[in-house]
């Protein structure tokens, strides 16, 4: 600290000239601090207990399907915690607290007049066409990755849901980075950035051998109908290819997740039609690392002494964290894209911090197909270099395929901070200069 | 079982053990050192490759070993400071369990008819035939004669003085250079080279260039300029305007790939490759000759235009090589290049038979230092190159140049021989440069090359595409115009080439397979023919002058899918040369059981249209006047016979055919199934 200064209240309010705040107080208060009258509850649920298949039916009504059914059918038990709050960055809240009430939408539901924090922070009106729109705008908008992300070391490793047997383990390092509308980390617009990117995810594969040095470069642009740009570096070819965009809605590497999938929804958002389906309290996977019982033994020799999530119940397929009752957006995503492979994208949008803790897929016959949850852990619940930083920060991951009965986990060294992440390593060149 | 033999049995026993033996370890990942600043894989692997007819064409067992030191300088000069490397060794046992193929038994005599020889030698002696049996059955490098005498042959011109069989040049391993390609049926000229390793046979060797001895086939990276060390380069970053700019440089041996091309070589120039290694069209991570460079970038990131835009300046400092086309002998040679050269070198340092000449259905004895290859000249001048690189609104190109040498060789007609058809120590004033003449050095031209390359994502396509084009100054081409029968041209090719993800439902309903196409032309600017050679005379076959296809399209097409979560990769990989009309099909499926399993199984089956492609092969010009005049000039007493003229068009597929039939209708016969499988980690 402090990273931070430059977008205190008060430069916020010197850039605009003005000192009245614009989103009134108690939409900032049901938007950022939705648990500070008392957590949610539910009759048949107590915060603490383990869920199980002996159990599971009396909360069910707070369980989305997919999950219910796995514990139903004794694929997965897990334990839950009570509802503490993961109050985003007060940067964030601030920005959202001076330019929320600023935002329109274009009839094509591209977001305007936008600076910095929540889109929009108002309730979701059940009868407003744009609701579920607005919602996945504020997910895009979010600090899910603070803007400026590493993750390393990154594990995907493929199992057979069926026998639990591991297939194979690619072994990632990830950086993510917002260009614009940046709260967290000076500046608030990273310059130049002549291509008016919004946002940059690079990864470079470690391990296996006939990956590694396999990266990836995305550009997402600041005009959301501008199709994402995207590059790929093979290691066997020594050459960067120029991705199609059909291969954002393919399955990454052979893992059960495809380049859209990531971090809940990673495509456009004018890809999709988006329907806010009602607000829900529902069981996400927000937890507090640190606090966790049980952890992986690896990685091992970490210098950090950090170990990741551990996996387990059917085929070692389902995250080992704690579950607790939170406010919930459901927004029902449909591809405009008639030959994407899905029906639906269901997403359980966590209200405090407009992340995407559980989305499930369904096939274009509209069929259950994928289950995706996200832990999120409590930044202040991690590693040191967190601490602080007001981010949900990513923790695990599952992509189960349950008709395939295959899965991908994904477990999470994550850290938020600006010096792994400079702008020039977002490069196409940086891909060939990391490459061997 | 002789002992090279049994060595080689016992290596690959061994190979296979370790290999079963690494099945039993735990798994291992990538190692790192405890600060995790060192990092090691690698992989050992088997390549067993069996060829239609010829049997085992390749039993490689490769080690290959990359390490990278991160130094993570903390302050001072540099951002980045690191180590990086790789080392391969490989053995190819196909030089012992095959021998009498690649090894020390190949090859052998070679004979064929001769009925010309009779009606010939008459005319060589100006009357009538002096043996009454005529010899039917003439060997290489035999001498002709009475047959009841036991000395059929070939007609050994004047010069030899006799006959260029010796201890030193007998008729034993032995292949018609191209025999491998075709069946000779075109009555065009027919060379044999000696085919063993030059240890064993050391006729039409040429130093420096194609000169490997069998351990230097078998171990194919034990050579002189330690191919086991296949990169070694320091990486260092100096910060420039607070980290927004980058100074970088790789200095060492290393690979520098420019282009976004898969499969041809527009831009992707800067390294040679070692075409002997592997069959044509695999990925050239593995064959590319890495060099040692010095490779500066200056980046300066995102500007106010460039999303990206980078500078790069590059000096080779390490000593020309030029590809490695594959020495007269070995299981892969692009264009048989490396048959014709050692045949070539051994006329000129041997002497040697040459069938169908001057006419079909003769043969003759060429003395050393007449026709041939002399020598070669690797050059040793210097090699620069620049790159802009960039992406402006999403597109990303670049801009090259390098100025450096040809790395395939020119055949330089030119220097100064002895007349065949003169008595032994050759006519007054030899040697001399007789023009048209087939005596030749190698040699590498320089060359100044600009191109660029684009790629870009069309959306309404669902498609990316990339282009890449060249131009590039001097190159030299086979010219039977030319008094050095060969001449320059600046050549310009260009590729475009589109991906495309598709879903084929009834395939692969969750898994979109990759649909990959490339178009590729190459046009030779001052591209020139005739049909009449420089005395004004008709030709008696084909066109003169250059023989190479003034234009040229080849097509590719690769469509890979995926199943099992990409543990099971089956691809279909064709190619298709339009002016050659030879086309390359290669199914392969890979498997790959765990991170340090890889299993791939391939074919690769070539076709061509029609019969191998005929050039002018030179035979019908008038080198040695009056003595190589045409008959009919000669009877007819004209003055055109007392003066060189250029060829008269007569054509076969040797020597020049091959560059017709390009690199897939020189393999048309090289039918393969290639198994690989490989422990990673």
């Amino acid at each position: 600290m402090n990273r931070m200064t430059a977008f205190t209240a008060a430069a916020l309010i010197a850039a605009h000239g003005t000192a009245t705040a614009a989103v009134p107080e108690d939409v900032i208060k049901a938007s950022f601090y939705p648990y500070a009258d008392g957590a949610p509850q539910h009759e048949g649920y107590t915060p603490g207990m383990h869920v199980s298949a002996d159990n599971v039916d009396q909360i069910k009504d707070i369980l989305d399907p997919f999950t219910y059914r796995y514990v139903k059918q004794g694929w997965y038990e897990f334990d839950t915690t009570e509802t503490f709050p993961m109050t985003l960055h007060p940067n964030y809240i601030e920005a959202t607290r001076q330019y929320g009430d600023q935002v329109t939408l274009s009839d094509q539901g591209v977001i305007e007049n936008f600076r910095a924090g929540r889109p929009f922070p108002q309730e979701p009106d059940p009868d407003d066409p744009w609701a579920g729109t607005k919602l996945m705008w504020n997910f895009q908008r979010s600090i899910n990755a603070g803007d400026s992300e590493t993750i390393y070391p990154f594990w995907w490793t493929f199992r057979n849901a069926n026998t639990g047997k591991t297939e194979r383990q690619i072994r990632f390092h990830w950086h993510f980075l917002n260009w614009k509308h940046r709260t967290i980390f000076e500046p608030e617009n990273i310059e130049p950035n002549p291509g008016e990117i919004f946002r940059s995810i690079y990864s470079t594969v470690l391990e296996p051998f006939d990956l590694a040095n396999t990266q990836l470069l995305i550009y997402r642009y600041e005009n959301d109908l501008q199709r994402d740009d995207g590059w790929l570096y093979l290691g066997f070819q020594r050459r960067v290819r120029r991705l199609a965009s059909g291969q954002i809605t393919d399955a990454f590497l052979g893992t059960d997740a495809m380049i859209e999938d990531f971090e809940g929804y990673n495509g456009r958002i004018s890809d999709y039609n988006w329907k806010y389906a009602g607000t829900q309290y529902i069981l996400m996977p927000y937890e507090k690392h640190n606090e966790q019982k049980v952890l992986d033994s690896e990685p091992a020799g970490d210098r950090d002494g950090f170990r990741f999530i551990a996996f387990g119940g059917k085929g070692n397929c389902f995250p080992q964290v704690t579950w607790q009752l939170r406010k919930a957006y459901i927004i029902e995503g449909s591809p405009k894209d008639p030959n994407h492979p899905l029906s639906k994208r269901l997403i359980y949008q966590d209200a405090e911090t407009a992340t995407l803790p559980l989305v499930v897929l369904y096939d274009k016959k509209g069929d259950p197909w994928k289950y995706f949850p996200i832990c999120k852990t409590h930044s202040d619940y991690h590693l040191p270099v967190n601490k602080g930083k007001g981010v949900a920060l990513d923790d695990c991951a599952l992509f189960f395929d349950e008709q395939a009965m295959h899965c991908t986990t994904l477990q999470f060294k994550s850290s938020i901070n600006a010096e792994d992440n400079r702008p020039n390593i977002f490069t196409v060149q940086q891909m060939r200069k990391k490459g061997r | 079982m002789n002992k090279k033999s049994h060595n080689a049995h016992g290596a690959v026993v061994v190979a296979t053990g370790l290999l079963l033996a690494l099945a039993t370890l735990p798994a291992q990942a990538v190692w790192y050192s405890d600060d995790g600043s060192i990092e090691l894989r690698g992989f050992i692997d088997s390549s067993t490759y069996a060829r239609d007819g010829v049997g085992l064409s390749k039993q490689r067992i490769q080690g290959q070993l990359e390490f990278f030191k991160d130094f993570r300088p903390s302050g001072g000069l540099f951002s980045e400071l690191s180590l990086g490397g790789v080392l391969r060794l490989s053995y190819d046992a196909v030089y012992d369990l095959n021998d009498d193929e690649y090894g020390k038994k190949a090859g052998g005599p070679r004979n064929f008819p001769a009925p010309g020889n009779p009606a010939f030698f008459a005319a060589l002696n100006g009357g009538a035939p002096p043996f009454p049996d005529a010899p039917t059955n003439p060997q290489y490098a035999g001498a002709f004669g009475p047959e009841s005498l036991g000395a059929n042959g070939a007609i050994p011109l004047p010069g030899t003085g006799g006959s260029i069989a010796s201890p030193g040049n007998p008729n034993d391993g032995l292949r018609f250079a191209a025999e491998d390609l075709y069946g000779y049926g075109d009555g065009g000229t027919v060379l044999a080279t000696p085919v063993r390793p030059c240890n064993i046979d050391s006729r039409g060797c040429i130093k420096d260039y194609m000169d490997r001895d069998l351990d230097e086939l078998r171990f194919r990276e034990i050579t002189d300029d330690l191919d086991w060390l296949r990169e070694l380069y320091l990486n260092a970053t100096i910060p420039l305007k607070g980290g927004q700019h980058e100074l970088a440089f790789r200095i060492g041996r290393q690979q520098v790939v420019w282009g976004r091309t898969d499969l041809f070589r527009v831009l992707d120039v800067v390294n040679p490759i070692d075409f002997g290694r592997q069959n044509i069209y695999a990925e050239f991570e593995d064959s590319r000759i890495p060099q040692g460079i010095v490779n500066i970038e200056y980046r300066f990131g995102a500007t106010r235009l460039f999303e990206d835009i980078n500078v790069q300046l590059l000096y080779k400092f390490e000593r020309f090589r030029p590809h490695d086309l594959g020495q007269g002998g070995e299981p892969y040679a692009v264009l048989g290049a490396g048959n014709l050269f050692r045949a070539l070198k051994n006329c000129y340092d041997n002497g040697c038979t040459v069938w169908n000449f001057p006419v079909t259905g003769t043969a003759v004895d060429f003395p050393a230092g007449s026709i041939g290859i002399r020598d070669v000249r690797i050059p040793d001048g210097e090699e620069f190159g620049a790159r802009i690189e960039g992406v402006f609104k999403g597109v990303g190109f670049s801009l090259n140049a390098l100025y450096f040498y040809s790395q395939f060789p020119s055949l330089r007609g030119g220097i100064p021989v002895k007349n065949p058809f003169a008595p032994p120590g050759g006519a007054p004033g030899d040697p001399r440069f007789y023009p048209y003449n087939f005596g030749f050095d190698i040699e590498f031209p320089r060359l100044l090359m600009f191109g660029g390359s684009a790629d870009w994502y069309w959306d309404r396509a669902k498609t990316s595409f990339r282009v890449e084009m060249s131009y590039t100054q001097d190159e030299e081409f086979a010219d039977t115009l030319s008094p050095r029968l060969f001449s320059k041209s600046d050549v310009y090719r260009w590729v475009v080439g589109f991906d495309r993800p598709t879903f084929i439902p009834f395939l692969n309903k969750t898994r979109a397979f990759l649909i990959s196409g490339q178009v590729f032309g190459q046009h030779l600017l001052d591209h020139r023919t005739s049909s009449t050679n420089s005395a004004g005379l008709p030709s008696l076959g084909g066109d003169l002058g250059f023989q190479d296809h003034e234009s040229n399209i080849f097509l590719t097409l690769l469509i890979q899918g995926n199943y099992l979560n990409d543990r099971l990769t089956p691809t279909l990989l064709a190619a298709y040369d339009t002016e050659a009309e030879a086309g390359v099909v290669g199914p392969s499926v890979e498997f790959k059981p765990s991170n340090h399993w890889y299993f791939k199984l391939g074919l690769n089956l070539k076709w061509t249209s029609g019969g191998p492609p005929v050039a002018d092969d030179n035979r019908t010009a008038n080198i040695f006047p009056p003595a190589t005049c045409a008959p009919p000039l000669a009877a007819a007493g004209s003055p055109l016979c007392n003066a060189p003229y250029s060829s008269l068009g007569l054509e076969g597929f040797e020597p020049l055919g091959r560059f017709r039939a390009g690199p897939i209708g020189t393999a048309a016969r090289e039918d393969e199934l290639q198994f690989i499988v490989r422990y990673q980690f």
